[in-house]
């Protein structure tokens, strides 16, 4: 393995992280419209952070590892338009995921307030569809990143 | 350089095989994560979780996986080669998915029986010993990852 499989092999890890990441908050996501108690809300909250260090590192080291590649690439160029895409997109992704991960932080910290005004405010927040298609927003996005880095449009 | 210039042709295939691996990635990293951090609960709500997930994402996740593997193989005309003319790389998908097929199957038997003693308060062996299993699929998918993306022969 040369220079150039050992940046694409952990490039792929690192979207494997990012992929993770989203299907961990999807079961959550749908999970979260069904629970019925504090208590098995509680439980969801407890897992999330699990996906925290995978979405975080894997976007960093995604993009990092990707431009090194196109660097190193003698197939392509850094400004071709499929990669300015998904340098493009990952911006977008960034910009949709943390704005759902402040929409269920927020969750959180009422759930964690207590008091009955406070959980009926969380079931309501939990089940409406804000958080939900926000997070939506960000596995269609990272899924056209999908297709952009395996269709490499114009290339 | 295979990945760089290969034909559009396989895209669909490659994607539709892509796709499934990350579904079934994170089913498991899902599955393992609720499994280890419910792990000393007394109430067996987030080891249920860990054992549904990996029925109802990462066995999905496994089979358009699998699916899309045998696409892009015979798109790639492997088909056509000789087995031992084969590179490394493949080699390590097929036994890594095939091999990770059977211990998914394991953990799916476990936990499924695990879930169905929760109900009467047992099962929290049988749905460790799922959790156990689903972290072993993760490294085991982990190297198969690096192993499809930089292709060593």
């Amino acid at each position: 393995m040369n220079f150039y499989d050992w940046m694409l092999a952990l490039h792929l890890l690192a979207a494997f992280a990012i992929a993770s990441a989203l299907v961990l908050y999807s079961v959550l996501v749908f999970n979260g419209r069904r629970m019925e108690s504090p208590e098995q809300r509680g439980l969801l909250f407890r897992i999330a952070p699990i996906g925290t260090p995978l979405i975080g590192g894997g976007s960093v080291l995604a993009l990092i590892l990707g431009v090194i590649l196109a660097i190193d690439s003698d197939q392509y160029e850094i400004w071709n338009g499929w990669i300015i895409a998904a340098i493009v997109l990952w911006a977008l992704m960034g910009a949709i995921g943390a704005r759902t991960g402040k929409y269920y932080t927020d969750v959180q910290e009422l759930a964690e307030e207590g008091g009955d005004s406070a959980q009926q405010e969380v079931v309501a927040r939990l089940r409406a569809p804000t958080g939900a298609l926000l997070h939506l927003g960000t596995m269609l996005v990272f899924v056209l990143i999908l297709l952009d880095m395996i269709f490499k449009p114009g290339a | 350089m295979l990945a760089a210039v290969r034909p559009h042709s396989w895209d669909l295939a490659l994607f539709v095989h892509v796709l499934g691996a990350m579904i079934l990635m994170g089913g498991l990293v899902t599955a393992a994560g609720a499994g280890i951090v419910g792990w000393r609960d007394s109430a067996a709500g987030l080891r249920r979780l860990s054992a549904l997930t990996l029925f109802a994402v990462a066995l999905p996740g496994w089979i358009i996986m699998r699916v899309g593997a045998e696409w892009v193989y015979s798109k790639e005309g492997w088909d056509k080669v000789p087995d031992k003319l084969q590179p490394t790389w493949l080699g390590i998908g097929y036994i890594t998915a095939d091999a990770g097929g059977i211990i998914l199957l394991l953990a799916l038997i476990l936990g499924g029986i695990g879930i169905r003693r929760a109900r009467s308060g047992g099962g929290a062996g049988l749905l460790k010993a799922s959790t156990v299993l689903a972290a072993v699929l993760i490294v085991v998918y982990a190297v198969t990852v690096w192993a499809m993306g930089g292709k060593p022969n």
